[in-house]
C-alpha cells in the first residue's frame, strides 16, 4: 500500500479540519470569557469600536461594597453544605445501587437520574410545594434542600459508577484481618475512595454554585445567591458589574478543572 | 515434609468444619463438607472448577453465608461470629494490599485494628517481614513491589494477626513458574513462625502435592477423599476421584465370583473386594510396561509412540474384537521403545491397578 493510500485510511483529520475545529472550540469556549474580561474593565465601549475606549478597574473594586459580596458568601455556604451533605447521602446510595442486579438496578439508577434530567423549573415547582409545607419556603434551608436534591441524584450515579468498579476484596481481607465494619470503613474504604470523594464534592459544589431556577423558585427571591445577583445586574443593564459577577461565577469551575488536571497528572492517568 | 496427621484429637485442630452446607450459584452448592486441619498442618482442597472451593474458604472466613453446619477455629465455635471475630485470615488469589499504606503499615494493620501500639507492634512487624525475607521493605510504598513481593507482604500481614487458621485461595495460580517457588517457600516460612493451620485451595494437583500434608478432593458438594498426596495419587478411593485426578486410564471389565476381573488386558486378580458384575479397571500409565511376547500373557500391538519432554509412552491396542481397548504405557528412561505396528507383550503391575464397581 502506498504512503498516500495509508494516509487516506488514517483516522487523524487533516490540518485544515483540525484548524477549523480548533477555531470552533475557541469561539464557543474562550471567546465569551474574553468578552466578559473586556466588559469587566471597560470604561465605555460603543459601537462600532472593536475594543473598549478606556479601561477601568472600578467594577472590580466595587465588589467589596455591593450586594455581590453577601451573594458570594451565601452561594459559597450553600455550595459547601450541598457538597458535603449530598456526598454523604449519595455515597451509600451509590454503593447500594451498585450491589443491585437486573431490573432493580435500572429502576434505582432511573430514580437517581430523574432529578438530574428534570427541567429545574419543573423540579423547583415540586420542591417549592414541599418546602412551603415544611415551613422552609423562602429560606436558605429550603434552598439548600432544593440544591441537595439534584446533587444527590447526580452524585448517586457518580458513586454507582465508582462502586461498580470498586474492588471489595480489600474490605473482605481487612475484615478477616480483624477490622470491624466501622474500622474497615474508616481505615480502608474511605482512604481508597479519597479521590472520587474529592471529585464528587467538587461536582456537588458546582451543582449548587450554578443553580438559578431552583434558588429563585424555592427561595422566592429572598435568598440572594451570586447567579441571582448577576441576573439582576444584567437586567439592570449594569454591563461592567454583571461581567465581573459572571467572571466570579466562573472561578470555582476553573479551579475544579485545574485541580482535576493536577490530580490526574499526579496519578499519571491523563495523557501527557 | 512433615508427618501427615490424619488422626487428630479434638483440641488439636486449628480448624474443623462439620457438615457444612453452603449455597451458591444455581446448583445445590456445598451440601455436606467436613474437614479438619491440625495445628501447623497444610491441607489443600482440590476439585473441578465451579465445585465451590473458593466458596468453602469464604464461608469459613465468614464472608459467605452458610445454611447449616459448624465451623470451629482453634477449638472455638465461630459459626455465628463476624469475620473479624473468627481468628481465620482469608487471602485472595492475587494479593490485596492497602495501597494507601506502606508495607510496614500494611503488616501492622491487624495489630492496629486491635488497638495495639508502640514497640510491640514494630517488633511483630519486623518478625513477620523477616519470615518472608522482606525485613528492609517496611518503608516502601506498595506500588513499588513486584508480584512475588506483594504475595509475601500479604502473607506477612496475615501472620502478624497470628490467626489460628490461614485460608489461602489459589495462592500460586496467578504467578509465573519462576515466582511459584518464591511464594511456596514464603507460605511454608510464614507458617513455621507459629504453626497456624493452613487450608489452601488450588486447581493444580502438583501445587497441592508440593505444599500440602494432606489433600482433600471436593466433588459434588462434599469431600470425596482426604489423604496424604502420595496415597491419594496412588490409591484414589472412588472412580470419581480417580477420574478427577486425571492421571488414570480406565477400561471396562467384568468381575466374576472368584474375585477375578476379565478385561481387555486379560484376567486380573482384583486387588480389593469388588462385587460381581461390571467394573471399571483403573490404572496409571506406569502400571503397564511392554516386554517380549509370551504365551499366556496379554499381547498388544503398538498403535502410536508419544514423545514428551520428560517421558515417552506407547499407545497399545490390547485384546481382541469386542473385548479390546487402547491403553497408554510409559516407557521408563532407558527402556526399549517399540516401533509402530510391532507386536509386544504387556506386563501389568497388579499394585497399580484399581477396580471400582460401575
Amino acid at each position: 500500500m502506498t504512503a498516500r493510500a495509508l494516509q487516506r485510511r488514517s483516522t487523524v483529520p487533516g490540518l485544515a479540519t483540525r484548524a477549523a475545529l480548533a477555531a470552533i472550540l475557541v469561539v464557543v469556549t474562550l471567546a465569551p470569557v474574553g468578552m466578559l474580561l473586556l466588559w469587566s474593565v471597560s470604561g465605555g465601549w460603543l459601537f462600532p469600536s472593536l475594543l473598549p475606549g478606556q479601561l477601568t478597574s472600578e467594577a472590580w473594586h466595587a465588589i467589596g461594597a455591593g450586594a455581590l459580596t453577601s451573594a458570594i458568601y451565601t452561594s459559597a455556604a450553600l455550595a459547601i453544605a450541598t457538597a458535603v451533605i449530598a456526598c454523604a447521602l449519595a455515597l451509600p446510595i451509590g454503593r447500594a445501587l451498585a450491589r443491585l442486579r437486573g431490573w432493580r438496578r435500572h429502576v434505582g439508577a432511573a430514580a437517581a437520574f430523574l432529578p438530574v434530567a428534570s427541567p429545574p423549573l419543573a423540579l423547583g415547582t415540586g420542591l417549592q410545594v414541599m418546602a412551603l409545607a415544611a415551613g422552609v419556603g423562602g429560606t436558605a434551608i429550603g434552598v439548600l434542600f432544593a440544591h441537595i436534591v439534584p446533587a444527590v441524584g447526580y452524585l448517586a450515579l457518580f458513586f454507582l459508577g465508582t462502586f461498580t468498579l470498586f474492588d471489595t476484596r480489600a474490605e473482605a481481607e481487612a475484615r478477616t484481618l480483624g477490622a470491624t465494619a466501622a474500622q474497615t470503613w474508616w481505615r480502608v474504604t474511605l482512604p481508597l475512595l479519597r479521590r472520587p470523594i474529592v471529585e464528587a464534592m467538587a461536582v456537588g459544589f458546582l451543582i449548587s454554585w450554578t443553580q438559578f431556577a431552583l434558588t429563585l423558585v424555592v427561595g422566592g427571591g429572598a435568598v440572594r445567591t451570586l447567579p441571582l445577583e448577576v441576573f439582576a445586574l444584567v437586567r439592570a443593564g449594569e454591563d461592567r458589574a454583571s461581567a465581573v459577577g459572571a467572571l466570579l461565577l466562573l472561578v470555582p469551575a476553573l479551579a475544579a478543572l485545574a485541580g482535576l488536571r493536577w490530580a490526574t497528572r499526579r496519578t499519571a492517568l491523563a495523557p501527557a | 515434609m512433615r508427618q501427615s496427621r490424619t488422626e487428630l484429637r479434638p483440641g488439636e485442630a486449628a480448624l474443623a468444619i462439620e457438615r457444612l452446607v453452603v449455597p451458591f450459584g444455581a446448583g445445590p452448592g456445598l451440601t455436606d463438607v467436613s474437614l479438619t486441619v491440625g495445628k501447623g498442618e497444610r491441607v489443600a482442597v482440590v476439585g473441578p472448577s465451579g465445585v465451590g472451593k473458593t466458596t468453602l474458604l469464604r464461608a469459613i472466613a465468614g464472608l459467605a453465608p452458610i445454611t447449616a453446619g459448624r465451623v470451629r477455629v482453634g477449638g472455638r465455635d465461630v459459626t455465628a461470629l463476624k469475620p473479624e471475630e473468627r481468628d481465620a485470615v482469608y487471602l485472595h488469589q492475587s494479593p490485596v494490599l492497602f495501597s494507601h499504606l506502606t508495607v510496614a503499615e500494611n503488616v501492622a494493620f491487624p495489630l492496629r485494628v486491635r488497638g495495639r501500639r508502640g514497640r510491640d507492634v514494630q517488633q511483630r512487624v519486623h518478625e513477620a517481614l523477616g519470615a518472608v525475607r522482606l525485613e528492609s521493605f517496611g518503608p516502601r510504598a506498595v506500588r513499588t513491589l513486584s508480584g512475588g513481593q506483594r504475595h509475601r507482604v500479604a502473607l506477612a500481614r496475615s501472620i502478624a494477626a497470628r490467626p489460628a487458621a490461614l485460608l489461602l485461595d489459589e495462592p500460586l495460580s496467578a504467578l509465573d513458574p519462576s515466582l511459584r517457588d518464591e511464594v511456596r517457600s514464603a507460605i511454608v516460612a510464614a507458617q513455621n513462625e507459629y504453626e497456624p493451620g493452613a487450608l489452601l485451595v488450588t486447581h493444580d494437583l502438583d501445587d497441592a502435592g508440593l505444599l500440602a500434608d494432606r489433600i482433600a478432593v471436593l466433588l459434588d458438594g462434599g469431600i470425596a477423599q482426604v489423604a496424604p498426596p502420595a496415597e491419594l495419587f496412588a490409591r484414589p478411593q472412588s472412580l470419581a476421584v480417580a477420574r478427577f485426578l486425571g492421571i488414570f486410564q480406565e477400561m471396562e471389565g467384568c468381575a466374576g465370583e472368584d474375585g477375578e476381573v476379565a478385561c481387555a488386558l486379560g484376567i486380573l486378580a482384583a486387588g480389593q473386594r469388588v462385587p460381581q458384575g461390571p467394573v471399571a479397571v483403573v490404572f496409571r500409565p506406569d502400571a503397564i510396561r511392554i516386554g517380549p511376547v509370551r504365551p499366556g500373557a496379554p499381547a498388544a500391538r503398538v498403535v502410536a509412540v508419544r514423545q514428551r519432554v520428560r517421558s515417552t509412552s506407547l499407545v497399545l491396542h490390547v485384546g481382541e474384537n469386542a473385548n479390546s481397548a487402547r491403553v497408554e504405557a510409559t516407557v521408563l528412561p532407558g527402556g526399549a521403545v517399540a516401533a509402530v505396528g510391532a507386536e509386544v507383550g504387556v506386563v501389568i503391575d497388579p499394585d497399580g491397578v484399581l477396580m471400582f464397581p460401575t
